[in-house]
């Protein structure tokens, strides 16, 4: 009692003090805190009059513009939830089983089918139908990667990130005087920019293709296809004290260790420093000092230190570069220590860039990923966000991976959430990687006599799958609880599942067949075709289901003409291809090859491989096909845990589509997407749209008012 | 006690501007302005819960970023402006603690400062008004005392005693250079006042002494106080206060230096790594 009568007392003197006839000035530490609020509520307050003030001239610019946003609306608000890769097979199962009781309700008050996917049936080609409502020859987008015909490489197929093209020299240093050239590949018109230009606002979260970010009257954050700090679709990194353990891993880094003491002096590997004249990579010093007996380590990097246990994911950690010059670029990654004893293994994540003050635009407005950031906490802005390569490279175990992807999920639902919640009127759009990637690397355990599973003991089982549509159900569910009458909820996938378990090597079966052939005296290629005689060579596979003809005037070293020519090879290669069998199993492996004469017709055609192949359930183009590795061996096992696919036979692997709506057409493409969006809103659907509406915009309205009533 | 506390703080300013004495009062400004910066910051670091701060402050920028996002929402735009009060109000009361921690110091700081910033010291040929200011219960008119000044000033009028003021002033003239006594002679006794004249750019200028008293003695430490016994209450020379000269415009020297030491703590927050 004493001590705080003593307390007041100081108080009361001190308070005194400041009436003290002193032209009182009570010192730099006052000024902080009155100069810091003052400007908040200055800034509060001028935003606050600017906004009201100018709101009836905005209203006026929008009905001057021609935008009557909402007037001709059948709904408030459109909720679109993609669960990239659900498979419509399980679903219908667990739907059965009474385990996805919110999707049954779905199905029961409004529409369950299945969802026609495009050629081929890949996330950023489907993704890309579904906003544009064209097909692939319309927007430009066939696989993950495109060719060079220049040199055969392979390109990102959805955007070119160049550097600066003025430079200033000084010194050690070439200073950009532009930005760099980020130019997005994906072409056509997304349907929340015809909302946009109509006044109808959007909030679109992480959907594929959406990097770089478009202008558009809305919030967008970009998501597959936005890169890591080092400009590449998720570098990983992996620690090891294990001399045995140092290998190539795909998609990851090595960086070998040695323990001294209990401490571990390394670094992390950053971008390339593009500011120099000679370029070099940008590297952190990264302190690691373990204790054995807690099972826990004390991480120091970019000034701060970090308590880690075994086996836990640490926070993201900010990470700050200095190129030189007073420049930053930021970076966020989680710490994962694997193991500590006998050798020490560390698992970091792919460098994200940091959403606060990101390096590259990764969303629309700018400052969109920046507000999400201090509302919600740093999150992944890698556009594959689940690190399926770590997995797949043993750099990170099963139950990590899992631990690691949800806790992704939970920043994309958290996300969904806010902008549900903030947009009353418009349209919110989430996808979820979630069950893609989970899907991919645990398909494996729906079937006991994978290959994956006879090397190794199963250290998981079906469960995972089934958990995973469980919690899917539960997101679902959690969102219709926020939606109302003039809502429309859209529940949907991409493209199905299954198990990938036989790898066809492309590559190899042409060089067998003599359509591809190698250089003298050589009898394997590596990645990268890069043994292949391009003189000699008619045809070649690249990406997921590419197949190209090595045309003269189109590819560098093109050996058929053009024309009939082209034509008769194309022809050839479809009658042997299609339905070729596996020696081992007797299967069929190749169920079509889809000719792209025979495709929809676009501006973009010209982009398109010359043929894609449609693999039967069971197989898909094998891990060396991919990277242009050319052998001997056609037909291989696939041990590794990525165990399901979907780039195969797109008649096969349709999507999903659950409405709270009945909808009146019984074959849903994902081209019709895009058209229904409109139309809920109002709108007329674009001639150059390949898909049609969903929805009978007469019956549709007929609907809500007896539901209103 | 007082006394013995305001000589050794007051020696540490008389140190830490020895170098600059010759100089522009500018220089000095600057350097101590820098330096109460960087005091406050630590200040602040320590007395704060800089993690809650950061926090608040954080949220405070959320919201003006969902401002600037949801603009054509009248309903989420008067939300996030409920929220940046309620926030801000909170940031104040974080800041509260170490502002009143700062209090002391800073009081202490400014105090010494006002005598070197805040008077100029009297040029030879000047005039300025001695005033002998008595205890309430003395009156001027019928009190006897006396004042005599040493050689460097001039004592030019008779004493003009004034009941309503409870004082007795003199026109007082600076005629050389140099630290200048006027003794008061009371009943025998004496009370020095000292007057500065013609002294360098950065001179530290008492112009009251006043009688024992904690206030008072808190407020004008410069020169030993006057006994309590006597019936004065202070002696005070009328400087002509002093301005800082900005391209032709006079400032205050507390405006600057407030100025100052903001931008100076403004400016090594995010080298310290402190949250304000």
């Amino acid at each position: 009692m004493k001590g705080k009568k003593k307390k007041t007392r100081i108080f009361i003197l001190l308070f005194f003090a400041l009436f003290l006839p002193l032209k009182a000035y009570i010192g730099p530490g006052a000024g902080f805190a009155f100069l810091s609020s003052f400007l908040v509520l200055f800034l509060t307050f001028f935003l606050a009059v600017f906004s009201f003030l100018s709101w009836p001239f905005r209203f006026l610019l929008r009905i001057i513009k021609g935008q009557k946003a909402y007037k001709k609306s059948l709904i408030n608000k459109l909720v679109i939830v993609g669960l990239d890769g659900m498979e419509p097979t399980l679903v219908e199962k667990f739907m059965a089983e009474g385990k996805l009781p919110n999707f049954s309700r779905l199905k029961k008050e409004g529409t369950y089918t299945r969802l026609e996917t495009t050629i081929p049936a890949i996330s950023p080609v489907a993704w890309s139908s579904f906003m544009t409502g064209c097909n692939p020859c319309k927007h430009n987008i066939f696989d993950f990667l495109s060719r060079d015909p220049k040199n055969y490489l392979p390109d990102l197929s959805s955007a070119r990130i160049g550097n600066p093209k003025r430079f200033l020299p000084l010194g050690k240093y070439n200073i950009p005087l532009s930005k760099p050239v980020i130019k997005g590949m994906r072409k056509s018109i997304p349907f929340w920019k015809i909302l946009g230009d109509e006044g109808i606002f959007s909030t679109i979260l992480r959907i594929p293709i959406t990097f770089p970010p478009e202008k558009f009257r809305g919030h967008l954050l970009s998501g597959m296809c936005a890169p890591d700090l080092k400009g590449s679709q998720g570098t990983f990194f992996f620690y090891t004290s294990d001399k045995e353990k140092i290998k190539k891993r795909e998609g990851g880094i090595n960086i070998p260790v040695t323990i001294n003491e209990n401490k571990i002096e390394t670094y992390i590997s950053g971008p390339e420093n593009t500011l120099l004249k000679t370029k070099e990579e940008l590297r952190l010093p990264l302190t690691i000092i373990l204790d054995k007996e807690k099972e826990e380590v004390l991480i120091e990097v970019s000034g701060q230190k970090i308590n880690l246990k075994k086996q836990t994911f640490s926070a993201w950690t900010k990470l700050t570069f200095r190129p030189g010059l007073g420049m930053k670029i930021r970076a966020i990654c989680r710490f994962y220590i694997s193991q500590m004893h006998p050798n020490f293994e560390m698992y970091l994540t792919p460098l994200n860039i940091d959403p606060e003050k990101p390096a590259l635009p990764i969303s629309y407005p700018f400052i969109y990923s920046v507000y999400l950031a201090k509302l919600l906490g740093s999150f992944i802005t890698l556009g594959e966000a689940n690190d399926t390569w770590a997995l797949n490279e043993g750099a990170l175990s099963e139950k990590a991976f899992l631990e690691l992807s949800y806790s992704n999920h939970k920043e994309w639902e958290d996300m969904l959430f806010n902008a549900m919640s903030k947009t009353k009127k418009g349209v919110v759009t989430s996808w979820f990687e979630t069950t893609d990637s989970i899907q991919h690397m645990f398909f494996r355990y729906l079937d006991k006599n994978h290959p994956a599973l006879k090397n190794e003991q199963a250290r998981m089982s079906s469960d995972v799958i089934k958990d995973l549509y469980i919690k899917m159900d539960e997101l679902v569910g959690r969102v219709m609880e926020k939606l109302d009458k003039r809502n429309f909820l859209i529940v949907m996938s991409d493209h199905g599942f299954k198990l990938f378990s036989r790898g066809f090597n492309l590559n190899s079966w042409l060089y067998l067949n003599g359509y591809l052939n190698l250089k003298d005296g050589k009898e394997e290629s590596d990645e990268w075709f890069k043994d292949v005689d391009w003189e000699r060579t008619k045809a070649f596979g690249l990406g997921l289901g590419g197949i190209y003809i090595n045309q003269k005037g189109r590819e560098a070293k093109g050996t058929v003409n053009p024309g009939e020519k082209t034509k008769s090879l194309k022809n050839e290669l479809i009658n042997k291809l299609n339905g070729i069998k596996d020696d081992k199993s007797g299967k069929t492996a190749i169920n079509k090859i889809f000719n792209r004469d025979e495709l929809p017709h676009g501006p973009y055609k010209e982009n398109c491989p010359d043929l894609v192949v449609g693999y039967n359930e069971g197989y898909r183009v094998s891990w060396d096909s991919v990277i242009g590795k050319v052998n001997s061996v056609v037909f291989e096992d696939n041990t590794k845990a990525w165990s399901g696919d979907h780039c195969i036979d797109p008649r096969i692997v349709p999507g999903i589509l659950l409405c709270n709506h009945k909808i009146s057409t019984e074959n849903p493409a994902i081209i019709d997407i895009a058209p229904t969006a409109l139309e809920l809103f109002g709108l007329k659907v674009p001639s150059h749209m390949d898909g049609r509406s969903l929805i009978d915009e007469r019956t549709f309205s007929l609907n809500q008012k007896g539901k209103k009533k | 006690m007082m006394w013995v506390f305001n000589s050794i703080f007051g020696k540490i300013f008389d140190i830490i501007f020895l170098p600059f004495r010759s100089m522009s009062p500018w220089v000095a400004l600057i350097i101590v302005s820098f330096m109460t910066g960087l005091l406050m910051l630590f200040i602040f670091r320590f007395t704060s819960n800089q993690k809650e701060i950061k926090k608040v402050k954080n949220k405070i920028k959320t919201y003006l970023l969902e401002l600037r996002l949801y603009k054509d929402s009248l309903s989420i735009s008067l939300k996030a402006q409920w929220n940046i009060l309620r926030c801000n109000l909170k940031y104040i009361s974080y800041s509260a603690k170490p502002m009143l921690v700062m209090i002391i110091p800073i009081i202490l700081i400014l105090i010494q400062l006002n005598f070197w910033f805040g008077y100029e010291s009297l040029a030879p040929g000047q005039k300025a008004i001695f005033k002998v200011k008595l205890k309430d219960n003395y009156n001027p008119l019928e009190i006897d005392l006396n004042v005599e000044s040493s050689s460097g000033l001039t004592i030019e009028t008779l004493p003009l005693r004034m009941e309503e003021e409870n004082e007795i002033n003199w026109r007082i003239s600076a005629k050389e250079k140099g630290i200048h006594n006027i003794n008061v002679i009371l009943k025998g006794e004496r009370v020095t006042k000292t007057v500065a004249v013609a002294q360098k750019p950065l001179s530290k200028i008492s112009p009251i002494k006043i009688r024992r008293n904690f206030i008072d003695e808190l407020l004008y430490p410069v020169e030993a106080p006057i006994k309590s016994d006597m019936p004065i209450k202070s002696l005070e020379i009328t400087y002509p206060t002093r301005s800082m000269n900005l391209f032709g415009w006079h400032i205050h020297w507390l405006i600057v230096y407030f100025a100052l030491s903001i931008i100076f703590g403004f400016g090594f927050k995010g080298i310290l790594k402190i949250e304000v």
